[in-house]
């Protein structure tokens, strides 16, 4: 530890204006004087965690490279140490020095923000604490931060990473090409496919399957359409299924991905969601969006320019989902009648290309134009003391929600029945949304989950108006 | 009159004697508690030693009895119990001894119960016996031990494997939305705030604390409420080990949901109810039933455990030669009623005393044993305690499941349930022939104690004062009474159902060597010789027969049974943790036990689908019934170690098989609809085997497959599956009787090679950590050795702006602001 302070001392002594050389000195002498007479010096150092909790201590050693911090301390009358790596500590008060590695988020959102927390699996990462999202309570960040945490995040592997082996199927093909070679759906040797069918089903795959692919980068160097078709799938699955936004943005902004795609808009998605709106409407502002670019504007507040956009793709062929992403846009503006007006182009639109989809657009209108006529009756207040259940379809079926009112507040909103199989965050977080905001209007959806949160949202408004007057 | 000294002689003698015998009990039943609590209690020795060491100390009680008592008929040993014992003396007989009993008896009881001793009017006690029968009066003590025997063994079989008893857990109360407030560094206290209001959360109240977002159950922090202020709740730890506790509140951010029992309990309801239940083991009556482990001992050429508690019962009836059966054994009793309420009012078929039928039990003995010499058993059929349990098994289970569940739950019977019904009929119908024919002449259980009577250290002997009065040839139940009034020693049970009506009170139950006073052999003379040409005909003729038998036996399970070897039998599911098939044939003794055990009827009796071989063994049905994940109830009721005794823990991962789906008709896959019936259950039960997998994506134009077309598919995981077969249950119950959408499971549950684990003994969850550490098929992470985590060059519009590693302490600089403008890392 002495060496370590040392060769710190050193290096502080080479950055300052030699003038200051006998101060320095003088520190130098003190901090080995209070270093050599204990370590016995307890509670010196003090570390900041982001969960708010703090524990002083001794710094014993600096793993600069691994990011992380050995630490010994007394916890409740017991000795311990442990090392605790730089993404779960703020803050650490060392010789006296306070260091910030991890930075909280400007405005500390009131309780529930944790409620986006990084989800399904347990991704522990440092953008984890920041994921809340609220329109309302949007945590804003600096450019220079943002890119901070996501470089942060991005270049060190997560904290599974080293204990989750590479595992696929013998027959994999492991080159990837970017089409698969042959005609035929053969989820044992396409990785695409393998990805879609096998992983993206099962929660329990999540972790390894982003570690497969980055396996699979390793063996493609030197090929950079390979790559950029690589980090542009990791990105997205750690986005969409393990809503670990640094990591994504960092792998998404790698690939360099435009707007006109989905992965543009899901890097756009990331600035928000990580503190910076600026950042993600410059990145939108393109001349090819694509739709998903309308969901997200709308979340953003801009529902002038997610209308706008909605419009246009309306125009360009795809009707049916350019109305029913303007009515959400709506909704959450808390535009109840236009809302109502999008959903009802919906039902009279065209017919889609894809049957199932067509049969998805025209349930889900029906049912959030059914809800905003609930909404009224919705309202908590005049809700009789009692629990109530409903149920409206989800994305793989319905979603049964259950709502316990009393004394004209809800006291919990809770997900009892679904088959939901990926997004598990919008099962968490739209419930913790709808306490907060006591009411069903006005709640966003949580992003890529959109059908999940919508169906809480609706099946909340059909049960409370089970109680209404 | 006997001189007083050699009277004071022998009291000094069986003083000495006694205290010899219970220092000895007294140090076996010390090694008995040892070995209870030691690793090894499955061994069995602890009930040897326990049961020598109360016999033992009964023997020395009776030494000390009969030394301080009975001055006109010294005996070292004396086991009388038989009514005069009891009872008061009679006048007409001079000086004898009143009972201790008696005695006692005087001094406590109403004076209404008992005898009056001047005019010699009964009692109510010696009214009450007298109706229910001159055997009841003669030795009521072994009556009741009959009687609490016989309630005994229904206990444990209609109460103590019930598994309806049970109920699971409530399910636990939880309360959502807690953040940490702040983390007390000295005390380890935890104040959490604003999550949900929940009326459990009180002082005191024991929490279990799981991250909301994660729902990851393996990190559980347990504390203890301390108190609550509104939406303020103190926390604090259980134990100074809870540190581990405390950390999930500095590495995860919440929010917290607070649970009130552990989250991550694997539900063990059905095991705790019989284990609390289990005062005495289940299966108590068929471990003491000798026959049953010393035939599987043979069959398996394994050590069995129960042989150690057939060694215990062996070592009682040294002390009281074929107690078992005249005092314990409940099919006996069951025989005695059969015989009171029926037989006796059926008088066509009846025998005369003796004929070549008296012997059969040595001879079907022998040909059980040279069956299982030969590797097939077959004491099942006709031991004694699993005939009487096959017998409640068949008539009493379907009853009692029938009227108290429904009698939709009852499963229907087949072949094997038919022969094991008119086997167990057939035994009782013996007794149309003679009194307790079975026990007498057939049972092969009987026949092993019989043959331990060799090693008797008691007996029956009859005085000189005997008038010859036929009393008690008359009335011994087990034709133990050779016409000279004399004892055949090999069939006397010790019941002094004689002594008790004898009105010379000539026999005595002392000692093996006694000889004092006794009546001479051959007067009446017997006309029985040792053995003569018709005697050795007959064995020579028994032993033929018994040979032949039981190759016969052998020949045709062989032909007509298992056929292990080919590989290309489909072979049952067994039940978890069964020994490996060939030994599982050799060691079940097809008592019926673990059926009554199994929630559910998962277990049912096979019928002749293996042939002679498996007839009577269990077998999975889950089409019928999945194997409940809190239950371990077959393995610790199965007296032979077939189905090993697991504890819950290694029975959870014990693999009783693997469920296959069916490929061309499980709904998803055969692109009919959507169903996860059998992923669900799973999930529910803990095991979470069955992935699943898209199928029948439809493509764009390009290829790109298109979200939310296709279904998905049940895919087994075959390292987590354990073959219980629930999801075949599920799907059966909805798939094919609700919905007639299929015509059988589109997941079975297949047993085999590898597919299951059949283990004669070592543990099965040190098997799984085995597999998991055995490397995977591919290399794991192989660009892992050495180089650092791989980042691709790139476009990386990020690069600029991401500020250089600094040389602080942290590769960070100081804050801003906690230093001031002259920090030196600006």
């Amino acid at each position: 530890m002495i060496a370590s302070v040392t060769t710190w001392m050193a290096s502080a002594g080479r950055r300052t204006a030699l003038g200051r050389w006998p101060f320095q000195l003088v520190c130098l002498a003190l901090t080995l004087l209070l270093a050599d007479a204990g370590s016995a010096a307890r509670a010196e150092d003090e570390i900041e965690f982001l969960t708010g909790a703090r524990l002083s201590g001794r710094v014993t050693r600096i793993d600069k490279q691994g990011r992380q911090v050995a630490f010994e301390t007394s916890l409740a009358g017991r000795k311990i140490e442990r090392t605790y790596p730089y993404s779960r500590i703020h803050a650490v008060t060392y010789q006296g020095q306070r260091y910030v590695l991890t930075p909280k988020p400007d405005a500390a959102p009131a309780s529930g923000s944790g409620a986006t927390g990084s989800s399904a699996s347990s991704s522990r990462t440092s953008g984890s604490a920041a994921g809340a999202a609220d329109s309302s309570e949007t945590t804003r960040r600096s450019p220079a931060d943002i890119n901070r945490l996501i470089d942060d995040a991005g270049r060190s592997p997560p904290e599974w990473f080293a204990a989750t082996p590479v595992e696929h199927p013998p027959g994999l093909d492991l080159s990837w090409p970017l089409q698969p070679p042959d005609k035929g759906w053969n989820n044992q040797k396409n990785v695409g496919q393998y990805i879609w069918d096998i992983i993206n089903p099962n929660p329990s795959r999540w972790q390894s399957g982003v570690r497969l692919v980055h396996h699979l980068m390793t063996l493609h160097q030197g090929q950079s359409e390979l790559l950029q078709r690589d980090m542009q799938t990791l990105g997205t699955m750690y986005f969409e299924l393990l809503q670990d936004y640094p990591r994504a943005a960092f792998w998404l902004q790698k690939s360099n991905p435009d707007a006109g795609k989905l992965p543009g808009v899901l890097l756009a998605e990331c600035y928000w969601r990580l503190g910076s709106k600026p950042m993600a409407l410059k990145l939108l502002q393109a001349s090819r969006v694509h739709p998903q670019a309308i969901k997200l504007l709308g979340d953003m507040g801009e529902t002038e320019t997610a209308l706008k956009l909605a419009e246009a793709l309306a125009k360009a062929g795809q009707p049916h989902e350019a109305y029913l992403l303007a009515g959400d846009a709506c909704r959450l503006a808390g535009r109840h009648g236009q809302a109502v007006s999008y959903y009802e182009q919906v039902l009279s639109a065209p017919g889609a290309r894809n049957q199932d989809y067509e049969q998805r657009y025209l349930g889900r209108a029906r049912d959030s134009i059914q809800a905003i006529r609930l909404a009224e009756k919705a309202d908590v207040r005049r809700v009789a003391d009692g629990t109530y259940r409903d149920s409206s379809p989800g994305y793989s079926g319905p979603v049964e929600v259950e709502v316990r009112v009393a004394s004209g507040r809800m006291e919990a909103v809770r997900v009892v029945n679904h088959v939901e199989r990926q997004f598990y965050s919008a099962l968490t977080e739209t419930p913790a949304q709808i306490i907060r905001k006591q009411s069903v209007s006005g709640v966003d959806t949580t992003s890529r989950a959109t059908i999940t949160s919508v169906a809480i949202v609706n099946a909340t408004a059909k049960a409370l108006a089970k109680g209404a007057p | 009159m006997i001189d007083s000294s050699s009277g004071r002689m022998r009291r000094l003698r069986a003083l000495v004697l006694s205290l010899g015998l219970a220092l000895c009990s007294a140090a076996l039943a010390g090694a008995a508690a040892r070995h209870s609590e030691g690793p090894d209690s499955a061994w069995g020795g602890g009930w040897l030693a326990g049961a020598a060491s109360a016999m033992l100390a009964v023997t020395a009680v009776s030494v000390l009895a009969a030394g301080l008592v009975r001055a006109d008929s010294p005996a070292l040993l004396r086991l009388d119990h038989f009514r005069p014992f009891v009872s008061r003396i009679r006048r007409r007989l001079e000086a004898r001894h009143t009972g201790w009993l008696v005695q006692a008896a005087g001094r406590w009881l109403p004076a209404r119960w008992l005898s009056d001793d001047a005019s010699g009017r009964p009692g109510i006690i010696r009214r009450v016996l007298q109706w229910l029968g001159p055997s009841v009066i003669a030795a009521p003590l072994r009556r009741v031990v009959q009687a609490l025997c016989f309630g005994l063994f229904l206990l444990l079989f209609f109460y103590v494997c019930w598994p309806y008893t049970s109920r699971p857990a409530p399910p636990a109360r939880s309360s959502a939305g807690w953040q940490l407030g702040q983390l007390e560094q000295q005390s380890g206290e935890i104040e959490l705030l604003d999550g949900e209001q929940a009326e459990w959360l009180v002082a005191g109240q024991h929490v279990y604390v799981v991250d909301q977002a994660t729902q990851d159950r393996s990190s559980v922090a347990s504390l203890r409420v301390k108190e609550r202020d509104g939406g303020r709740l103190a926390l604090s730890p259980v134990q100074a080990s809870a540190i581990d506790s405390l950390e999930l509140f500095l590495l995860s951010d919440g929010p917290w949901t607070l649970h009130d029992a552990p989250p991550n309990a694997w539900p063990t309801h059905y095991a705790d109810d019989l284990a609390a239940k289990e005062w005495l083991p289940a299966d108590f009556f068929l471990v003491i039933d000798p026959l049953v482990s010393l035939s599987t001992a043979v069959a398996s050429r394994s050590w069995v455990w129960s042989l150690g508690c057939a060694g215990a019962i062996l070592v009682v009836c040294v002390l009281i030669p074929r107690g078992f059966c005249g005092y314990l054994c409940p099919l006996g009793t069951l025989i005695d009623l059969f015989d009171w309420s029926l037989g006796r009012r059926i008088t066509r078929f009846r025998l005369p005393d003796q004929g070549w039928w008296v012997h059969i039990k040595y001879y079907l003995l022998l040909a059980v044993m040279l069956c299982a010499l030969g590797g097939v058993l077959v004491s099942g059929y006709v031991a004694a305690i699993p005939v009487i349990t096959r017998g409640m098994l068949m008539l009493g289970e379907p009853l009692q499941s029938g009227l108290l569940r429904g009698w939709h739950l009852v499963p229907a019977p087949n072949a094997g349930h038919g022969v094991s019904l008119a086997l167990f009929l057939a035994v009782l119908g013996l007794g149309l022939l003679r009194p307790r024919f079975w026990c007498k002449y057939v049972c092969p259980s009987g026949a092993v104690f019989s043959l331990g009577n060799l090693l008797r250290v008691s007996q029956r002997h009859v005085e000189q004062s005997c008038i010859h009065c036929n009393k008690c040839v008359e009335i011994c139940p087990f034709d133990a009474i050779k016409p000279d009034f004399t004892t055949r020693v090999t069939d006397c049970t010790l019941c002094q159902t004689c002594a008790g009506v004898c009105p010379t009170q000539s026999i005595k139950f002392v000692e093996r060597w006694n000889d004092h006073d006794l009546k001479p052999h051959g007067d009446p003379p017997t006309h029985e010789t040792a053995l003569g040409r018709r005697g050795f005909l007959s064995l020579v003729g028994g032993t033929g027969l018994a040979v032949a038998g039981s190759a016969a036996m052998t020949g045709a399970t062989r032909l007509w049974g298992a056929d292990l070897a080919s590989g290309n039998e489909q072979l049952p599911v067994r039940p978890p943790g069964s020994v490996p098939e060939r030994e599982f044939l050799q060691m079940c003794i097809r008592c019926g036990e673990c059926f009554k055990a199994c929630p559910n009827n998962v277990l049912q009796p096979m019928g002749f689908q293996q042939g002679l071989d498996g007839l009577w063994t269990p077998h999975v049905v889950a089409d019928w019934a999945g194997c409940e994940s809190s239950c371990n109830a077959c393995g610790q009721v199965c007296p032979t170690g077939a189905i090993r005794a697991l504890p819950l823990e290694e029975k959870r991962v014990a693999r009783m098989g693997l469920a296959i789906v069916d490929q061309q008709t499980c709904l998803p896959l055969a692109n009919r609809e959507a169903c996860q019936l059998c992923v669900d259950e799973c999930r529910a039960a803990g095991y979470d085997a069955i992935e699943f997998m898209q199928v029948h994506t439809q493509v764009d134009a390009v290829g790109q497959p298109l979200a939310g077309t296709g279904y998905l598919a049940p895919v087994v995981q075959a390292d987590r599956c354990v073959g219980c077969g629930l999801c075949q249950t599920r799907c059966y119950a909805v798939n094919v009787k609700q919905r007639h959408v299929l015509v059988e499971s589109a997941i079975v549950i297949e047993a085999g090679e590898g597919k299951e684990d059949r283990l004669m003994r070592g543990s099965y969850l040190e098997l799984r950590r085995r597999e998991s550490s055995r490397p995977a098929g591919s290399p794991a992470n192989p660009e892992e050795s050495g180089s650092s985590y791989f980042i691709p060059d790139g476009p990386d519009p990020s690069t600029p702006a991401v500020p250089g590693t600094s040389d602080g302490p942290f590769g960070v600089d100081e804050a801003p602001g906690a230093s001031g403008p002259e920090a030196p890392f600006h």
